[in-house]
């Protein structure tokens, strides 16, 4: 804002939650043409040791890729990738104002009825993500490619590499997880896609007809196989006990309206290889984040609680997928 | 649970302290008692049956890993004379990773071994689960 004068901040205060990135919303107001003017906007900086390690640039340019188009994303205003000016990369963006975000607050009134509606839409944007063309959209000249063929073999590899650097006691339901994965592979993607990465109840802002007004947290996207995200939606760790996907409704359900939002298909084992696949994913999150916290390199509570409330439930998602629970 | 609970409720009395300044900005206060009522709520769930956990857990994978031998040979045997809740779990890790060897050596070969692993695997999921568990 070159012409800007008078630049202030004021009514700063963080947001809770938040393991992989400080969130804070803020108050910008300044003076341009002579006129006052003021927007809400959020600041996302990362911490000083995070549950996941991700390149900002790339999570910026994909809010930025699908702002404004039937993925609802808000608009990325400013990137800052040193260190200098608030000692660590963070960027601005719009704050989208009025909606809710915590899956907590779905289970009571007046939300209850609101399910299957949000639940069409949470999985009928999670087909546009899938249909969302990467090369179109400038996202293939920031992520690393993937043949559709390795996917799978990238994914998993990079997790298992996680868990080996982080974990700190021996997992052997998630290792027994990777031993399957990696003797059945799944087929080939059908396509290599924007994959959003952390797709799951709890990651857009919502309202009381059952819209839903931004989806947030790419930190992790990438170019991968679209099952992967509709996978992860479905992990059972994100049923809140409800059993039911994402605490909303039947799985077939929301299979079948990814189906017809993206227009491909998801093959039941194929889907069955991601929805294990993020168990052991989802582990190494929880890992991650206790040793984020056992290194000293980020002593907030919030590090503490995957590791303490999700470690176990995890497992247990991983049993059920198996069929072992 | 890792972090350990000592270290964690050390650490969260700190935070807490720190909290009781009238200075703090309301929003950063209720943030941070907030996320530390959840986690002292979970510590006290757990605190009355950990070592009991442990101790169970401990003498199923042991009886496990001597059933198992004639795959992978039992860790050395160690005595359990030691029931604060740090040793337990360090003794519970190295008999963790011993399973998994085990389980990794059966698999394809012993399916009665193998489904009594995971028998012990899906009884210790058990003994953890928190009140709140999402599955």
């Amino acid at each position: 804002m070159p012409e800007a004068t008078d630049v202030a901040v004021r009514d700063l205060s963080r947001i809770s939650g938040g393991a992989s990135r400080e969130t804070y919303r803020f108050v910008a107001s300044w003076t341009q043409g002579g006129q006052a003017r003021e927007r809400k906007l959020i600041l996302r900086r990362d911490p000083p040791a995070s549950l996941i390690d991700t390149e900002r640039r790339i999570e910026f340019e994909a809010y930025r890729a699908f702002h404004g188009t039937s993925v609802p994303a808000p608009e990325m205003l400013w990137l800052e990738e040193g260190d200098g000016p608030l000692d660590h990369p963070f960027f601005i963006a719009e704050e989208i104002v009025g909606f809710q975000a915590g899956p907590g607050l779905l289970w009571a009134d007046p939300y209850l009825d609101t399910h299957a509606r949000l639940a069409e839409r949470k999985w009928t944007i999670l087909g546009e993500i899938a249909k969302a063309d990467p090369v179109a959209n400038g996202l293939a000249a920031v992520m690393p490619a993937v043949a559709a063929g390795d996917c799978w073999n990238r994914e998993l590899t990079y997790w298992e590499g996680v868990l080996n650097d982080d974990e700190a006691e021996p997992l052997p339901i998630i290792r027994a997880a990777i031993r399957w994965l990696r003797a059945n592979p799944p087929p080939p993607a059908q396509k290599v896609g924007v994959v959003h990465g952390d797709y799951r109840t709890g990651n857009f802002l919502y309202d009381t007809e059952g819209q839903i007004h931004g989806i947030l947290d790419w930190e992790m996207a990438h170019l991968g196989d679209p099952l992967e995200d509709l996978g992860w939606s479905l992990n059972p760790i994100w049923t809140f006990g409800r059993g039911l996907a994402g605490g909303l409704v039947p799985q077939d359900q929301a299979v079948a309206i990814w189906e017809r939002a993206s227009g491909l298909t998801a093959d039941p084992a194929a889907l069955h290889w991601w929805t294990l696949f993020n168990c052991v994913k989802g582990q190494a999150i929880w890992v991650s984040s206790a040793r984020a916290w056992l290194d000293g390199g980020n002593r907030e509570p919030i590090m503490v609680y995957p590791a303490w409330a999700m470690t176990n439930a995890q497992d247990r998602a991983a049993l059920q997928v198996m069929g072992r629970l | 649970m890792i972090p350990s609970v000592p270290a964690v409720l050390m650490d969260l009395a700190g935070k807490v302290a720190a909290n009781a300044a009238p200075h703090v900005n309301p929003v950063d206060r209720a943030s941070a008692l907030g996320l530390s009522a959840l986690l002292m709520g979970l510590a006290a769930e757990n605190w009355d049956s950990a070592a009991h956990h442990l101790v169970m857990e401990n003498r199923a994978f042991r009886t496990l890993l001597a059933r198992g031998a004639a795959y992978a040979p039992p860790p050395a045997e160690h005595a359990e004379d030691d029931f604060r809740l740090s040793a337990l779990a360090a003794e519970n890790g190295r008999l963790r990773a011993a399973l998994i060897t085990l389980q990794t050596a059966v698999e394809g070969r012993d399916e009665a071994m193998n489904d009594a692993i995971w028998a012990e695997l899906r009884a210790s999921t058990e003994r953890r689960k928190t009140q709140g568990s999402a599955v």
